[in-house]
């Protein structure tokens, strides 16, 4: 019989192979001991110039390159080396010092370890990659020595030897082998190897061993501009420690159960709200809970603990002691995770070393406070309720990805950033990693356990390149929401058979004109921005015998194409309302009904819903009437078209008298409106303008308003007024309404301290008028702005307005603040927002033209529709102004202009401007202002950033300053985005 | 641990140790079961394969691949079947691998079909050739393994063929996805290089270039498939020499040691 053992001594090669045996756990638990095979030799490279032997044996890849030698024959010297010297730095250095690494003055010639590139790869990806890309940089000159597999250097793990000493021992080797490698090149100056650890027991090891060894903070000091780099060095973590707190499993507390919640919030021991995170501090989020009249400040990872912006969750007030001033700094994400390794996610503790850090500044700075007015009550999440998790749109972070998972089609986890700032990053595993990269994608969250510090999820789809214009539009839209997809069949299968022919029938007899009026001979004209194509509304006016004014406003009749609860009622209810994008329009309803049918074009019959007032000269209403109609509208003007024929003198037919009588009974309605209180509030608005062909953004121009503006605006207000009153009184509990909510006073302190300690000014809120006054008194005589940054500032401490049924507020809850009007509700823009569709249906019920629908009866209905349209409606909003600003950013692309901009906010450690030109606002932070980081100290109570060192600027609230804008495409996110760079102060 | 196969570039070191060009130390012996027909035992680093082939004898109840020959052995030409059996403890994780299994199945009809090209089947009508594979290890190129470790078995068993069915395998240092033009092509993959890259296994007909199987299972660009074939091709020549020194060196032995006749000749052996 045959023996199938080998014996070993046979085998010339024997000596050559060893085998690296490891035992690992998969993520499911089990054990498996892995065995691989190494083969020793002898012909991998010391990679030294100096070196003569090792050419002759190097290596070269299939095609016959050889692999250039790096290290060079003159090395830079220190102090203590003349000669000059290679350094080999172990994990430790790597993990602590990478800054140092990258430093352009020193660390040239380095000597990396296979084994120290390996650990490094396991303890943290982000830095193994920022390694690998020193290893390609050819001036750094860096060298990957594969000590592993050279027959001399390969250490065998010993007997009862952790893994970390086998691996410290293999550096250590790797040096000596240099070392006595180097000597016999015979060359006349030899550079010293030196070893780079922060271990202590490594060096002394080292220093036995007879090889020179150093700290990185003992090397540092023999370099010539040492001082500068010491301050890189961060201080030594203590081992133990570390470990000590790894040990605990569970990284948040855990929830509490369901009914102990739902008692506690009875009890009134603990609330429940809507968690909301600033948008300028990752770590800090608010709620407002119906018991106090300020929001709860949460702080922390833990204390949020797991909640994610939007979530409702139940919180509990924390004591006193640790109540805490809202933050003055701007903590951002990106900047401190960076480094996190996404499949480590068992490895720390919840709060890295570096949030707790910026977390202890606060608290620092909250204890040497001596007013303690200020200070906030804190609250921590003890349980969720209801999760708002949706699918989020954003990019993997390119630092987590492993060289590995770009190629292979194994299964990774990766970081992906979500678009979103409030959303944290999201883990996903993903086998695709490779095609992923640099696209915009999808993804949902599925779960966020105690012992996971991010949430998981998982893929959705891809949206393609980043900074496409087509990724990027189609982001927008899922990020807010927004339907996009085509119309289906069911839904155009409801629209007239005739198509583009369809006309009003010329016979009155038929049904079509039941009830209708026929207003075809009144000089009805519309009024609307350039290019407008869906137009709702248009407008007569002629004087009257009694002196008095007849005007009518005529609004597209949608309700008589849209009949409730068909495929197409049921769709635009989705939809809610159409979305205006840059380059881009969502409809809510079909292009047959937006474009042509239903849009009141000019030279053609159109159904209309009209309303008719009798107004006096000062425009009272005298008295107002609702009727469907038929009009045929003379001309459709743009705004500023309208606007040159008002102001053309020789024009004087009928049509322009028509419009100059509707000008000046806008400009007296405008002013009781102001009278009664109405705000006129602000928004930075500002228009892309777009290369005709290319449709590639190329200006940006703030909007410039017309008085033809405000008189569409003033008629439509009137209008939408008097429906409300019309509808409210025929259906007192069904009627779809619109309120706006008087803004807590305490929404105010702030703008208002900020007024009165920067400029003496008063803030007075008691009511939207003396609001409105005292916004008006707001003025700088020196900065026109002024008065219109206040405005922006004041608006974004209001409530947002609201759709409502009417039965479910009272009467006095109907008020519209804004606009100081008791009732109010949307009518006039039916064809892209479905509210007004609904108000058309209850109006051709109340003035009997239809039988009332139940669908517009039932209050269970009607709630459902305002509370789906007033978030689409908010959505459209974001996603309008998103788009904005991603054209505005993609205008800026390569440019670099100098603007003005002023000072709108505050931090410890930097500072928002907004520029009004753009109508964008930038975070400029300290670190921004100069290559050194600049000291700076921070006054919360006068509002003022006072900076030293190696810039000294004050900056101010409110202060106008010079800022550089430039688009700068962000390389860890790949997002490109608007930079400022402070140039001066004013 | 994921297979980083980035590093390669920095030093043209493969993950264990290997350059591009170079096959995993081959051990193999022949005659290691004096009871049968014919026996081999093989290694490719760490896949470790035991064949025995049973015949040229009367045809049994068919089962398994069989290649060549008709419905119960009735044909002129005999046929070959082939029978593979993955032990549970083969692999990382303990697993039972049933007899249906459709990868198992495949490589059976692999074998017998590549061994059928070589073996002079005419020779035997009406009959069969059983050949047992075991898999003892799995580290990788196993169906390389499995036609090397079948053809000295043939060889010992002494059935006569045309010449060496000597396989191996090639891939490319980077995936499909990486579309690296400058990828190097690799020879004789091992296991965790198997999983991320692009690979085929390959076998030949002695020292021609004559390929008597090609097996491509993952993506890759087919401007890259040309050198990877090459290579392929090379690494089976390489193969080729080292059955045929482990052939010849047993026989050597034999003679040596008198179990084979004098007559024969050391001389004729060369």
């Amino acid at each position: 019989m045959a023996s199938l053992k080998r014996s070993h001594a046979l085998d010339p090669l024997a000596a050559n192979i060893s085998s690296k045996i490891y035992v690992r756990s998969t993520k499911s638990g089990k054990v498996q001991k892995i065995v691989r095979e190494v083969y020793l030799r002898q012909d991998i490279p010391c990679s030294s110039r100096l070196c003569h032997s090792c050419p002759k044996n190097a290596p070269s890849s299939a095609a016959g390159k050889p692999i250039p030698f790096v290290l060079s024959e003159a090395p830079a010297g220190t102090s203590t080396f003349p000669q000059g010297h290679y350094l080999v730095p172990d994990t430790n250095a790597f993990l602590t010092a990478m800054d140092l690494f990258e430093q352009e003055s020193a660390f040239y010639d380095v000597i990396v370890p296979q084994i120290v590139l390996e650990e490094l790869r396991n303890r943290s990806l982000p830095l193994y990659n920022r390694l690998i890309s020193l290893t390609k940089s050819e001036e750094k000159r860096f060298h990957v020595f594969f000590n592993e597999f050279r027959l001399e250097t390969y250490v065998p793990r010993r007997e009862g030897e952790t893994v970390n000493d086998r691996n410290d021992r293999a550096v250590r080797k790797t040096v000596a082998w240099y070392a006595e490698h180097l000597a016999q090149t015979k060359a006349k100056k030899v550079p010293a190897v030196v070893m780079l650890s922060n271990d202590r027991e490594n060096l002394r090891k080292a220093k036995e061993e007879g090889i020179h060894a150093f700290s990185m903070a003992d090397y540092v000091k023999q370099l010539k501009d040492g001082d500068k780099l010491l301050d890189m060095i961060p201080e030594i973590e203590d081992r133990d420690d570390v470990k000590e707190k790894r040990l605990g499993g569970n990284l948040y507390p855990e929830y509490f159960s369901m009914s102990k919640m739902m008692t506690g919030v009875k009890n009134g021991l603990l609330h429940q709200g809507i968690f909301n995170v600033s948008p300028y501090n990752y770590l800090e989020g608010s709620i407002r809970v119906p018991a106090f009249p300020k929001a709860l400040l949460i702080l922390g990872r833990e204390n949020i603990n797991r909640s994610i912006d939007g979530d409702l969750v139940v919180v509990e007030v924390l004591p006193k002691d640790q109540w805490k001033e809202p933050s003055t700094q701007i903590i951002e994400e990106d900047a401190i995770t960076k480094n996190e390794n996404p499949d480590a996610d068992d490895a720390e503790d919840v709060v890295s070393a570096k949030e707790r850090k910026a977390l202890q500044e606060e608290v620092k700075r909250a204890h040497s406070k001596t007013t303690e007015g200020h200070a906030q009550p804190t609250a921590r999440v003890v349980g969720v309720i209801k999760r708002n998790w949706r699918q989020y749109v954003g990019h993997i972070d390119q630092s987590s990805v492993s060289q590995s998972a770009q190629q292979g089609r194994k299964q990774d986890t990766v970081f992906v950033i979500p678009m979103d700032k409030k959303i944290p990053k999201i883990l996903l595993r993903t086998r695709q990693v490779a095609e992923l990269l640099g696209k915009r994608i999808l993804v949902t969250i599925d779960a966020w356990d105690r012992s996971s510090r991010h949430p998981v999820g998982h893929f959705v789809r891809n949206l393609g390149e980043l900074e496409t214009k087509q990724a990027e539009t189609e982001a927008l839209l899922l990020e807010y929401d927004v339907q996009y997809r085509p119309f289906p069949k069911t839904v155009l299968d409801c629209l007239p058979k005739e198509g583009h022919d369809w006309r009003v029938p010329q016979n009155l007899d038929d049904p079509g004109w039941k009830d209708r009026e026929d207003l075809r001979h009144l000089n009805i004209c519309s009024i609307d921005p350039i290019g407008c194509q869906d137009i709702d509304d248009a407008l007569h006016s002629k004087p009257l015998p009694n002196g008095n004014f007849e005007v009518g406003v005529h609004i597209a009749d949608v309700s008589h194409f849209v009949k409730p609860n068909n495929a197409m009622d049921t769709e635009a209810s989705i939809r809610a309302t159409s979305v205006y994008l840059v380059d881009k329009r969502i409809d809510m309803l079909p292009m047959l009904l937006g474009t042509d049918l239903c849009s009141l074009k000019p030279y053609v019959e159109r159904y209309a819903f009209s309303v008719i007032w009798e107004l006096t000269p000062d425009a009272d209403i005298v008295s107002s009437k609702f009727t469907k109609s038929v009009i045929k509208s003379r001309e459709a003007f743009s705004y500023e078209q309208a606007q040159l024929r008002v102001d053309d003198d020789s024009q004087q037919d009928d049509l322009t008298k028509s419009i100059r009588i509707l000008m000046a009974l806008s400009k007296k309605l405008k002013q009781k409106r102001l009278d009664a209180g109405a705000l006129s509030l602000s928004s930075p608005e500002v228009k892309v303008q777009m290369e005709s062909e290319t449709s590639d953004p190329i200006d940006v121009k703030t909007k410039v308003l017309l008085d033809t503006m405000s008189l569409v605006e003033e008629f439509m207000l009137l209008a939408n007024t008097s429906v409300a009153r019309r509808i409210h009184e025929a259906f007192p509990q069904t009627a779809i309404l619109r309120r706006h909510g008087a803004p807590p006073k305490t929404n105010f302190d702030e703008l208002a301290n900020q007024l009165k300690v920067k400029k003496g000014l008063d803030l007075s809120v008691e009511s939207s008028r003396a609001l409105a006054d005292s916004l008006d008194r707001c003025v700088d005589p020196k900065e026109s702005f002024f008065n219109t940054l206040i405005r922006i500032m004041a608006t974004r401490c209001m409530m947002s307005a609201e759709y409502f049924c009417s039965g479910t507020q009272a009467y006095p809850e109907f008020r519209h603040y804004g606009l100081a009007s008791e009732i109010y509700t949307h009518f006039t823009s039916p064809i892209r927002r479905y509210a007004d569709l609904v108000a058309h249906r209850q109006l051709a019920a109340a003035i009997e033209y239809e039988p009332v629908h139940p669908s517009v009866r039932s209050r269970g209905k009607l709630e459902a529709v305002c509370k789906n349209i007033n978030v689409r409606h908010r959505n459209a909003q974001l996603a309008g102004r998103a788009s904005i600003a991603y054209y505005v950013g993609q205008a800026l692309r390569g440019k670099a202009t100098e603007e003005d901009g002023f000072v709108m906010k505050i931090f410890s450690n930097g500072f928002v401007v907004l520029v009004p030109r753009f109508g964008i606002e930038s975070l400029i932070r300290l670190r921004d202002l100069a290559e050194m980081e600049p000291q700076a100290e921070f006054d919360a109570e006068t509002y003022t950033l006072k900076t030293s060192g190696s810039r000294e600027v004050t900056v101010e609230l409110f202060q106008k300053v010079r800022v550089r804008v430039t688009d700068q495409k962000d390389e860890t996110t790949g997002k490109r985005g608007v930079k400022m760079e402070l140039v001066s102060t004013y | 641990m994921p297979l980083d196969t980035s590093t390669y570039s920095l030093a043209l070191l493969r993950v264990d140790g290997r350059r591009w060009n170079e096959l995993r130390r081959l051990h193999a012996q022949i005659r290691t079961q004096a009871a049968a027909d014919g026996s081999s035992y093989l290694e490719m680093g760490h896949t470790k394969v035991m064949c025995v082939v049973t015949g040229p004898s009367e045809p049994g109840p068919r089962r398994g691949g069989g290649i060549g020959g008709g419905a119960g052995g009735q044909s002129k030409d005999a046929e070959v079947v082939v029978n593979i059996v993955i032990a549970g403890f083969s692999s990382v994780d303990r697993k039972r691998r049933g007899r249906g299994d459709k990868r198992t199945q495949e490589m059976q009809s692999t074998v017998a079909n590549a061994l059928a090209a070589s073996l002079h089947t005419h020779l035997f009508p009406h009959s069969q050739i059983n050949v047992s594979l075991h898999v003892l290890s799995q580290d990788g190129s196993l169906l390389a393994a499995l036609i090397n470790a079948a053809t000295l078995a043939c060889v010992d068993a002494g059935i006569p063929m045309t010449d060496y069915v000597a396989a191996c395998t090639a891939g490319s240092t980077s995936t499909y996805a990486a579309n690296d033009e400058s990828a190097d092509p690799l020879l004789d993959l091992n296991h965790q290089e198997e999983q991320e890259l692009p690979s085929l296994t390959v076998a030949t007909l002695g020292d021609s270039d004559r390929v008597v199987v090609l097996v491509c299972e993952s993506r890759v660009q087919i401007s890259r498939l040309e050198g990877m074939l090459a290579v392929g091709v090379d690494g089976c020549k390489q193969v080729r020499e080292l059955l045929d020194r482990v052939v010849r060196e047993k026989g050597q032995r034999m003679i040596l040691e008198g179990t084979v006749e004098k007559g024969t000749g050391l001389n004729d052996l060369d």
